[in-house]
């Protein structure tokens, strides 16, 4: 079955977004909490940081264990200011 | 989130032999479920209710404590294993029923795109060319398996997924798939082709 048009669109799409990235899942695993922190308060990212950056733009895996780590974060986040 | 007086009170307590340890897990138990209730829902079709893998989850973070460097909180890390733990799950079932089998590396990338007539005369021929060297670049540029795994990605495999039934594992999948978008994107470089025209073309 060839590739319908909306998914030609989405790779010419990952393609046009793709840019170099030098650390892999677990390596950004590894920092994730400490970004997730900077990320919750606002917080400038740290230079050393901005590889986890890159990967979670590049990796939707990542990016979507990042934005559900956000949810649950801000949850918690949530009662403490609330209660 | 609650307030956390001393980064390794949760470690030491976690690994006391006394009965502040249950009390420990029981807490974090109660943390892990309210953060996973609300992140895991309406994710992969909401297959997955957080009570289904909260145990698995403390588990795991029992298991990594020697991981845990103090470079955040502790319940922002231990969260972050739990939300990976969560989410594999989800993925797991959320895909059970989809095989791979089928794809070959022959035809798995096939490209047949129509002339569209409503087009001006200059779209067409960009779209034309686009097509052919995005063909080209496939058949020359890219492995049986990086075809395979984008293919499976543009299904809605998650990497994860694909890595599991290809007998691969998550960072190799990655790897495979982004050097392939990079292998793509040098290509169409190389043809005079930049990233906006790549996407406009197409949009
Ligand atoms: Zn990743």
């Amino acid at each position: 079955m060839p590739l319908s048009e909306e998914q030609i669109a989405k790779l010419l799409g990952m393609v046009a977004a793709s840019e170099a990235d030098c650390i892999d899942c677990d390596k950004c695993f590894d920092h994730l909490a400490e970004f997730a922190e900077a990320e919750l308060t606002h917080r400038e990212i740290p230079d050393a940081m901005k590889h986890i950056q890159v990967h979670l733009e590049q990796c939707p895996c990542c990016h979507d264990e990042f934005t559900a780590l956000m949810t649950a974060l801000r949850t918690l986040e949530g009662e403490v200011t609330s209660g | 989130m609650s307030p956390e007086p001393d980064r390794d009170e949760w470690v030491t307590r976690l690994r006391s032999d006394s009965d502040d340890r249950d009390a420990a897990i029981e807490e974090l138990r109660g943390i892990i479920l309210r953060g996973l209730s609300r992140s895991l829902n309406h994710r992969y079709g909401g297959c997955l209710q957080a009570e289904d893998v909260v145990q698995d989850a403390l588990l795991k973070i029992l298991d990594s404590l020697d991981r845990f460097e103090g470079r955040s909180r502790f319940t922002t890390w231990a969260m972050t294993v739990a939300t990976r733990v969560g989410i594999s799950e989800l993925r797991r079932k959320h895909c059970q029923d989809v095989s791979l089998d089928s794809l070959k590396p022959e035809d798995s990338m096939k490209i047949e795109v129509e002339d569209d007539e409503e087009a001006s005369p200059a779209q067409r021929m960009d779209r034309k060319f686009l097509t052919q060297r995005l063909k080209d670049l496939i058949s020359s540029e890219l492995s049986g398996k990086q075809k395979i795994a984008v293919r499976a990605l543009l299904e809605g495999m998650p990497v994860e997924e694909i890595a599991s039934r290809t007998g691969s594992n998550r960072n190799a999948v990655y790897k495979l798939v982004h050097d392939a978008r990079l292998k793509l994107r040098e290509g169409f470089e190389q043809a005079g082709i930049v990233a906006d025209d790549v996407t406009t073309i197409f949009a």
